[in-house]
């Protein structure tokens, strides 16, 4: 484990080198995700300037689960971005030849090689939506309901990391599966907004099968309108685990059939 | 010290007809069919051997290479690197190998070398002490030193060649394989790359399994061959038993006299061996002869030519091994059609 | 001209079979849409509950139903990847490739983008303006579809694909300077979703901000057409915005083919 620590840390710290080199593509990453989330926030403005609430959710509680599911995914995109280039490229050139031939477990060795910091764009908007809102949302505010918000952070950060390892292991076996990432993966526009505002299907859809609802409305409720603590953070935690699991699994069969490029 | 035993592997290939019709119907009814890269191929590598692996592109010896380095899980067959099993036991077997791809490299591309080395010693686990020495020997024997600062992008290929050997030989492996080391190098910087590889070999007893199209790195590096084509094994054993069995042909080179017209089918109009038994090229006024000489003794043929032609110069020699795996990569093709 | 064009034929071939080569990606791209359109169905579902009325700022619901996957769809249609794909060839010097041939650069961009435009009317314009027309059907219990609003909507997409692909055979030159162009992507087509209405009608913005970006070539490239096709222009206005894209067609042209002139003696000095 302290191994794993030392290594990640050195990676890491080359990644951040390399990107000292190029501060402008720091720059304009970060910006980017910026741009992105702050247009995302007009929306929900000019909405709110017409009508006084949202399915029983005030702005700024609509503003606070919007900046909430943020961070999960902007941790996850800090962290674990290599495996957008395992999907898109690296399998069908065959750079995951690398990551064979070295001691280390390739799974950990392709996450710790990169360092996404565009995210900061995200955790940026994320966190200072949070301090915005927080206040005026009228949150249920306990020692627990803090604790079992901040315990699913990283649980929701995980269940993105689990949704990208599976989908990216994909590739082991068709070469290039950058399209079912991107198509997965976009289903977290779902987790921007209260889950109560769509049908049943879709709520069952974004909570047990591709569980993104898990990663912004969930760890929140209790926050929010006090009701089921355990529940709620429960089956964030216990879901990820199990997707967790069964991407591990996927992975480690794609391993196997994975085919190098070439003859 | 490393076994491959009956090695296989398939792959599943979609094939399209060609143009915008055939793109129409893979679209909708992809045929796929299965390739064999590799069939049954077996061998053995004693420890400190240096083994070339050869064959012509497309053979499967990258196929094969990528299985014993534990990339690729064969479809059946296994090998082993000193009782070691890359498919249940990668990370301790890989401890054992270094590779070095020459189309491609492990190195941090944007990043000053020395930092590459320092990344590797720790996934490789290399105490400081060890490190420092390796370190010194690589250095020894690659001269890394003007350019250990340099960002790998802006090395030469030579340089980086030197650079990717030494980065699979930090932590000490004992099988270094080498797939197409001298690839796009120039005639000096192919010298000391082998020169380099001979030294690495002879003090460390590294095992050495390199694949290569340039005969001469063969020639000046390897114990043995072993030859595969169409993913099986055609011939292993040494350089020196390969060219007593084929050693058989000789090259005879001949000028003729100024004015003095003969055509290639003039020559071989009264000798009867057949396409694969002599071939004659001309080349103006030059002929080059090769023919095997247990079918026309090198006196006969001697006789023969100067009784049909005014010679100016005339001389034999023996086949190289460049010819003799020539003839050896043509029989392939021959037998296939 | 049938000479010329003939030339340009086989780039077109090109187009179409890299669209279908990487068939898997584009359907990704169209399922993210989808996904992206019934989120925010619920969303406007949401908020015209809320509301209660049936109309919000001008629009009923199944207006913008319409204009929700209109937009959508209307955004797809005139994607242009030309930036993308200049970069890359930047990044990779095999522009210089594409400029030893005998033909415009910009016309051998646009012949094959056009193959994969062809592709997209087949697989999602038809089915989109038919599953519209289908639900208008239901909703309103009449039929709602105007052909002459069609044919003036597939005019003004044209323009509006025209506008695109100058705006991002501009943008494809960033390369030069910038290297993060997965980053800057995303920072401009988040910024072109905004400006051009894609996201939000721009009839909900306040007016000054509405005025101006109506006025702006973003607008014409998404806005424009989806509103001729609701009918929500008088003929008046609509041979009006027509004739605003139509100027800003002729601007970017011009634009592009000077920024193009610069590059050729950029890339001429960086021996590509």
């Amino acid at each position: 484990m302290r191994r794993a620590w030392k290594i990640y840390r050195l990676l890491a710290a080359q990644n951040l080198k390399r990107l000292m080199e190029y501060k402008v593509d720091f720059l304009t990453g970060a910006v980017s995700f910026l741009i992105d989330q702050a247009v995302g926030i007009a929306f929900i403005f000019i909405i709110f300037t017409q009508i006084p609430q949202l399915s029983g959710f005030t702005f700024e509680q609509i503003v606070f689960i919007y900046g909430f599911s943020q961070i999960p995914k902007g941790i996850d995109h800090l962290l674990t971005d290599n495996l957008w280039c395992v999907g898109y490229f690296i399998v069908r050139q065959g750079g995951f030849d690398k990551y064979m031939t070295r001691p280390i477990n390739p799974l950990f060795h392709v996450i710790a090689e990169t360092f996404q910091v565009d995210a900061i764009g995200e955790l940026v908007v994320g966190i200072a939506l949070i301090c915005y809102s927080a206040g005026s949302a009228g949150l249920y505010v306990t020692p627990l309901s803090v604790i079992l918000t901040i315990v699913a952070v990283p649980f929701a950060a995980l269940i993105y990391t689990s949704i990208k390892i599976a989908t990216s292991a994909i590739a082991f076996w068709i070469k290039s599966s950058g399209f079912i990432i991107q198509m997965v993966y976009g289903m977290n526009e779902f987790a921007k907004y209260p889950t109560t505002i769509y049908s049943v299907p879709v709520r069952v859809f974004v909570t047990f099968m591709i569980p993104f609802a898990l990663t912004g409305y969930y760890p929140v409720v209790y926050l929010l309108t006090g009701e089921n603590p355990l529940l709620n953070t429960g089956i964030v935690v216990s879901v990820s685990i199990v997707f967790f699991i069964l991407s591990l699994l996927i992975w480690n069969r794609g391993l196997s059939a994975y085919e190098s490029a070439g003859a | 010290m490393i076994y491959a035993e009956h090695l296989r592997k398939e792959f599943k290939k979609v094939v399209k007809d060609p143009g915008l019709k055939g793109s129409f119907k893979s679209l909708f009814k992809p045929k796929k069919e299965i390739v064999v890269a590799a069939d049954d191929v077996s061998f053995h590598v004693p420890k400190g051997e240096m083994l070339g692996f050869i064959g012509p592109n497309g053979a499967g010896k990258s196929t094969v290479i990528k299985m014993l380095t534990g990339i690729l899980t064969p479809t059946s067959g296994q090998c082993r690197i000193n009782g070691k099993n890359p498919q249940t036991d990668r990370k301790k077997y890989v401890r054992e190998i270094g590779v070095v791809f020459g189309q491609r490299t492990q190195l941090w591309w944007d990043l000053p070398l020395r930092e590459t080395y320092s990344v590797l010693k720790e996934i490789y686990e290399v105490d400081d002490d060890r490190f420092k020495k390796r370190m010194a020997f690589l250095n020894e024997v690659l001269d890394l030193e003007d350019f250990m600062s340099s960002p790998v992008r802006t090395l030469s290929l030579g340089q980086r060649m030197r650079a990717d050997i030494a980065a699979s030989m930090l932590h000490s492996p004992k099988v270094l394989f080498l797939d197409e080391p001298t690839i796009g190098l120039d005639v000096v910087v192919k010298d000391n790359i082998r020169k380099a590889i001979m030294k690495i070999n002879k003090e460390e007893q590294t095992t050495v399994i390199l694949t290569t199209h340039d005969i001469s790195d063969i020639e000046l590096l390897c114990d043995r061959i072993v030859m595969i084509d169409k993913g099986k094994n055609v011939y292993e054993g040494s350089l020196r038993q390969l060219k007593e069995k084929y050693g058989n042909i000789r090259e005879l080179n001949f000028e003729t006299a100024p004015g003095f017209s003969l055509t290639e089918d003039e020559f071989r109009s009264g000798l009867e061996l057949g396409e694969d038994k002599m071939t004659v090229e001309k080349d103006k006024n030059i002929f080059k002869v090769r023919f095997d000489s247990t079918e026309m003794p090198v006196g006969e043929m001697l006789n023969y030519t100067l009784s049909h032609a005014k010679v100016k110069d005339i001389s034999f020699k023996e086949a190289d091994v460049e010819e003799i795996i020539r003839r050896l990569y043509k029989q392939g093709e021959c037998e296939n059609e | 001209m049938n000479r010329i064009g003939k030339r340009y034929v086989p780039f077109m071939k090109a187009g179409v079979q890299t669209l279908i080569a990487y068939r898997l990606n584009f359907f990704g791209f169209v399922i993210g849409g989808l996904i992206y359109c019934i989120v925010m169905f619920y969303l406007w579902k949401a908020v015209y509950d809320s509301a209660g009325g049936d109309s919000f700022l001008g629009f009923t619901m199944t207006e913008m139903v319409v204009y929700l996957f209109l937009a959508n769809t209307t955004t797809q249609l005139t994607y242009s990847t030309v930036s993308g794909d200049i970069g890359d060839e930047i990044k990779d010097g095999s522009i210089s490739m594409r400029m030893i041939k005998p033909v415009d650069m910009d016309w051998s961009y646009l012949f094959t983008e056009l193959g994969a435009a062809f592709m997209k009317v087949v697989v999602l314009l038809i089915p989109v303006t038919v599953g519209l027309e289908i639900y208008r059907y239901c909703m309103l219990g009449e039929v709602m579809f105007r052909p002459l609003n069609f044919l003036l909507y597939f005019l003004s997409v044209i323009l509006a694909y025209i506008i695109s692909f100058r705006v991002n055979l501009c943008f494809g030159f960033v390369a030069f300077y910038v290297k993060n162009l997965w980053g800057f992507n995303i920072l401009k087509n988040s910024i072109i979703n905004f400006l051009s209405g894609s996201l939000i009608p721009l009839a909900f913005m306040p007016d000054v901000m509405r005025t101006i970006l109506e006025y702006m070539p973003f607008a014409s490239m998404g806005y424009t057409p989806v509103m001729i096709y609701m009918g929500k222009y008088s003929a008046y206005e609509t041979a009006f915005r027509l004739g605003i894209q139509i100027v800003w067609a002729a601007v970017m042209f011009g634009i592009s083919k000077l920024i193009w002139i610069g590059a050729v003696k950029k890339l001429s000095v960086q021996g590509g």
